[in-house]
């Protein structure tokens, strides 16, 4: 379905090796090879520990490979981190808002940050504060709003320099049911502006209500690269979970 | 790496720090108010209760009263404020001048007169009342003479304790001071009496106890007595035997101050150095940590990193503001500190001070000198650590014991008598406090050419440290260790 959209994201034998004293080294994402599209949402299905967080992490520069290569939007990760950066969206549970900035001052920052000159950012900024109606709240520390306030805020500094290519990381992790709503929302409106969008989590329904194609990660392998579709149809009963339970095998 | 994206991250780290109350008191209100304030408190208490042990009355036992009766009423009438001294301090008090700041001036002449001056006393008016208080035409506008006779040690001699010793052994009256039944007890020697008639010298024997505050204070009240006593015997004698009057004390000593730096900047030289050091140090300590591990442990870390800017640009702009707090904090610290003593804030010290504490351009330049890259060193040290620890309280228990290893060396600088030499200026912390404070007592002529290779070292250990910070927060295992 997304064969002749442009490829923006593209892994081949990514491998993340953590030397870890006492086990020898642990293969935390082990030749991981996979292309994301523009204008798609690409899954990653894993449970804790699987190596989604390594894999989009080393998407997002965060951290170096040990052998294999991926580009974003044409840039390696790994010759230019910083161009790479620039071309995505990152937002996990782990990127927090400094507490002790207004919600204006957070955004303006990484507008900062990003490059942007302050009439782009002051721009940019305007549109999105009036489209996620954030008006009110502008000027109060982070520390002080609601989490919606601050999903809302987050959302912002992600998208403030208008990036390719979006990176979620288990985005909705701890979230209530109201503040999940406004993430997924937001999720599916990046793929209707055409951005490309990795999706990580550990929740079926998530993959089946979201995502395009998926890919199953276990013990630091993709176990399987293919739509939705198909990886419902490898388990009899046609369900997103059982498929991916004969593919990671039950738990010993 | 962009510089401007390196001030963008100096300017919001900056901010952030200065919405911190923790951050704020350490670097700002801790230096200007708390160190006067708290020295301020521990001064006057001291003094307050030196004073106070000084006026209480205490018992002394004299051991064998009809050895010497004449002794006994001769120390019995010095022994208590009354009559001529409760006019002499009464005066004294009008003129606002209290036994604390007579006793700063250490019964220096000059001292004292200064200590009119500032308390617009007029000396030869003082000079004519005192006379009159004490029916003394003679009498000298000296500050010994004065306490003397002003503050006279307030004894109770007595003959016997009720319920009695059981004998005048060492043991016994060691038992009676212990107890706060006396305070010390005086013995006559046996011939007393005949060898002060016929001329010669006798000894009194004085019991006391080292280790009693209110033992040694008697002593040496009873010193001040017998040297009294010990000086009108002599003046009689000399008299009797047509002698002058300086027949017994052929030579005097008489010290004169040269018009140097005094007892202020010798202080000031002395606690400055430390405080600067410590106070750099604790300056940079709270926005280190905040901005290594607090970022990691509020989880805003990872929002910084996917920014697209270099990690180099994120330490120098971190290791700024570190930098700036550190400096603001000591530079805060030595101008609270030096304002304090100049105001007045410590009267006992500025009164008697003499000569104020300042200094040049040319001095405060080269103390900058030594302050920065020191300052710098602690930047970079605090930040490497504060990076590698998870959280707050990690960063915390790692900088603790950082903080005594600047203290200890810092310290140097309130050992008397130590001078800055080549090996002393190859000492790390030892060498920045040092030439702190020859430069602050006026020595910097003398000590260019250490202040000059201090600064080199300095600076390029710092360099060193910063380039082993940036590194240091370029690995990942120390920024996602988990």
């Amino acid at each position: 379905m997304t064969a002749g959209s442009q490829v923006l994201v593209s892994s081949s034998g990514l491998t993340k090796v953590f030397s870890a004293r006492k086990r020898g080294g642990v293969r935390a994402v082990d030749e991981v090879s996979f292309e994301a599209h523009a204008g798609e949402i690409f899954g990653l299905l894993g449970v804790n520990g699987a190596g989604k967080t390594t894999t989009l992490r080393l998407l997002a520069t965060m951290l170096k490979p040990t052998t294999g290569e991926a580009s974003v939007c044409g840039h390696s990760i790994s010759k230019e981190p910083q161009a790479v950066r620039r071309n995505i969206g990152f937002m996990s549970t782990a990127t927090s808002l400094y507490g002790r900035l207004s919600a204006r001052e957070m955004v303006t920052y990484f507008g900062r940050l990003n490059g942007m000159s302050a009439e782009a950012i002051d721009k940019r900024a305007g549109e999105l504060f009036n489209l996620f109606s954030m008006n009110e709240f502008l000027d109060r520390r982070c520390d002080k709003l609601s989490s919606g306030m601050k999903q809302k805020v987050s959302i912002v500094r992600t998208v403030l320099h208008d990036p390719r290519v979006m990176i979620f990381d288990e985005p909705t992790a701890g979230l209530d049911v109201l503040t999940s709503r406004t993430i997924i929302e937001f999720v599916k409106d990046c793929r209707a502006r055409g951005k490309c969008v990795l999706f990580s989590t550990h929740i079926m329904e998530e993959v089946e209500k979201l995502c395009d194609r998926v890919g199953v990660i276990h013990d630091g392998k993709l176990l399987a690269c293919e739509t939705v579709e198909a990886l419902k149809a490898r388990a009899p009963s046609g369900r997103v979970e059982d498929a991916f339970v004969s593919l990671v095998g039950e738990p010993t | 790496m962009r510089p401007g994206a390196m001030f963008t991250v100096f300017r919001k780290e900056l901010i952030d720090i200065l919405r911190d109350r923790r951050t704020l008191i350490f670097m700002l209100v801790i230096p200007t108010v708390a160190i006067p304030v708290l020295m301020w408190i521990t001064t006057e208490l001291m003094t307050h209760f030196i004073e106070k042990l000084a006026r209480e009355q205490v018992d002394i036992l004299v051991l064998n009263p009809q050895t010497a009766p004449d002794l006994v009423e001769e120390i019995k009438q010095r022994a208590n404020p009354m009559g001529r001294a409760l006019k002499v301090a009464e005066l004294l008090k009008q003129k606002g001048l209290s036994e604390k700041e007579l006793a700063m001036t250490k019964g220096e002449p000059q001292a004292f007169l200064r200590m009119l001056e500032k308390k617009g006393v007029d000396p030869e008016e003082l000079a004519k009342d005192l006379r009159v208080a004490v029916e003394d035409s003679d009498f000298e506008l000296d500050p010994g003479a004065i306490i003397q006779n002003a503050f006279p040690p307030n004894f109770n001699l007595v003959t016997g304790l009720d319920p009695p010793l059981s004998d005048y052994s060492e043991q016994s009256l060691l038992e009676a001071v212990r107890k706060d039944r006396i305070a010390a007890a005086i013995e006559f020697a046996e011939d007393a009496r005949e060898k002060l008639a016929s001329g010669d010298s006798t000894e009194i024997r004085v019991y006391y106890l080292d280790a009693s505050d209110r033992s040694s204070t008697a002593l040496s009240g009873l010193r001040r007595i017998f040297k009294s006593l010990d000086k009108e015997m002599v003046a009689k004698r000399l008299v009797e035997k047509e002698l002058p009057p300086g027949f017994a004390s052929p030579v005097k000593v008489r010290p004169k101050r040269l018009p140097g730096p005094g007892i202020l900047v010798k202080i000031l030289s002395q606690i400055l150095p430390y405080m600067i050091l410590i106070f750099a140090f604790l300056g940079a300590m709270y926005p280190a940590i905040d901005l290594g591990a607090g970022e990691k442990e509020r989880g805003t870390l990872e929002t910084l990193l996917v920014a697209p800017v270099s990690r180099l640009s994120i330490v120098l702009g971190k290791f700024g503001v570190i930098l700036v707090a550190a400096l603001v904090s000591a530079v805060l610290a030595t101008v609270s500190l030096a304002a304090s003593l100049q105001l007045g804030v410590f009267s006992t010290l500025s009164l008697v001070s003499g000569g104020s504490f300042s200094f040049s351009v040319t001095e405060a330049l080269a103390a900058l000198l030594m302050i920065v890259p020191i300052s710098c060193i602690f930047a970079a040290l605090l930040l490497a650590l504060s990076i590698f620890a998870k959280s707050f309280k990690e960063g915390q228990s790692y900088a603790s014991p950082l903080q005594m290893v600047i203290i200890m060396p810092a310290f140097i600088s309130f050992v008397p008598g130590v001078k800055l030499d080549w090996i002393m200026a190859s000492i790390p912390v030892v060498n920045v406090s040092l030439a702190l404070k020859e430069i602050f007592t006026g020595n910097l002529d003398q000590h260019w050419a250490h202040v000059g290779v201090i600064f080199l070292s300095t600076s390029v250990f710092a360099g060193l440290l910063l380039w082993f910070a940036t590194w240091w927060f370029q690995r990942e295992q120390v920024l996602f260790r988990s």
